[in-house]
C-alpha cells in the first residue's frame, strides 16, 4: 500500500466525511507563518432550480479527479501569496445538510487567503471531473442532464 | 477495440452501460472514434459534437486530431457538476 504523504492528505476525493476542525489544524499546523485562515464550506441543500431535493450523490473519475484537485492546489500555491491550500471533495451518497467540499488556505494576510479560497471553489468546478445526481420527488436528476 | 469510459448522464444514452467497447483502427484519431460512436449511438455523437462532452485520453482531456492506442485510457466527460 503507497505511503500517504502529507501533500496527499491535503488534497483527497473521499466517501467518508471529514472533520472541519482536523483539515483546519491540518492547514494550520503546516507553518507557523500563518495568520490568516480562509474557508469554504459547500453543504448539500434541500432545492435545487426550483424543485425539491431529497439527497444527491457525487460520481468522479478516479484518478482524474485527484490529479485536477492536486493542480488546483498546486497553481493556487504558485499564483497566489498563500501558504497552503488543502482541497477536497466527497463522492457517494450525501444526505441533505451533509458536507460535500472544503478548500481551507492558509496565508500571511486574510485578502490573500480569500481571493485564493475563492478561485480554488471556482476551478474546482470548471476542470474537476466530477458529477452531481439529484433525487427529487420527480425523479433522478444528473444535474446538467442536458449538457 | 478500445475501452471507452462514460460518466454521469452519458450512461443514461447507452443503455445504463458504463463502459463501451469500441473498433479502433491503426493511426485513428479521437475524429475518428467519434464518428463511429455517432454511427452507434446517435444522441451520444451530437453531445460529442457540440463539444458539450469532452473527450478525456489519459485523464487529460484529449483534441479532435489527439492520436489513439489501444492501451489509452478514454473516458467520455459530461460537463461538470462537482461543488456545492
Amino acid at each position: 500500500m503507497a505511503v500517504e504523504t502529507e501533500a496527499d492528505m491535503l488534497v483527497r476525493v473521499q466517501l467518508e466525511n471529514f472533520s472541519i476542525d482536523q483539515e483546519l489544524e491540518r492547514v494550520r499546523a503546516r507553518s507557523t507563518k500563518i495568520g490568516g485562515i480562509a474557508m469554504f464550506l459547500g453543504t448539500a441543500r434541500d432545492h435545487s432550480k426550483g424543485h425539491d431535493v431529497s439527497s444527491m450523490a457525487f460520481e468522479h473519475y478516479e484518478g482524474m479527479a485527484q490529479k485536477k484537485l492536486k493542480e488546483i492546489r498546486e497553481r493556487a500555491l504558485q499564483d497566489f501569496d498563500i501558504i497552503e491550500a488543502l482541497v477536497l471533495h466527497r463522492y457517494g451518497p450525501i444526505e441533505i445538510g451533509e458536507n460535500i467540499v472544503l478548500i481551507i488556505v492558509g496565508a500571511e494576510h486574510r485578502a490573500d487567503a480569500f481571493k485564493a479560497c475563492q478561485w480554488c471553489i471556482d476551478e474546482l468546478k470548471k476542470i474537476t471531473p466530477i458529477w452531481k445526481m439529484e433525487y427529487t420527488p420527480q425523479g433522478d436528476v444528473w444535474v446538467e442532464e442536458h449538457p | 477495440m478500445v475501452q471507452v469510459r462514460l460518466f454521469g448522464m452519458l450512461k443514461t444514452l447507452v443503455a445504463g452501460s458504463n463502459i463501451l467497447e469500441m473498433p479502433l483502427a491503426d493511426g485513428a484519431q479521437v475524429k475518428d472514434l467519434v464518428d463511429s460512436l455517432q454511427a452507434q449511438y446517435p444522441d451520444l455523437g451530437e453531445l460529442l459534437r457540440q463539444k458539450k462532452v469532452v473527450v478525456s485520453v489519459n485523464q487529460e482531456i484529449a483534441h479532435w486530431e489527439t492520436a489513439l492506442v489501444e492501451s489509452d485510457e478514454i473516458a467520455l466527460l459530461p460537463p461538470f457538476a462537482g461543488g456545492a
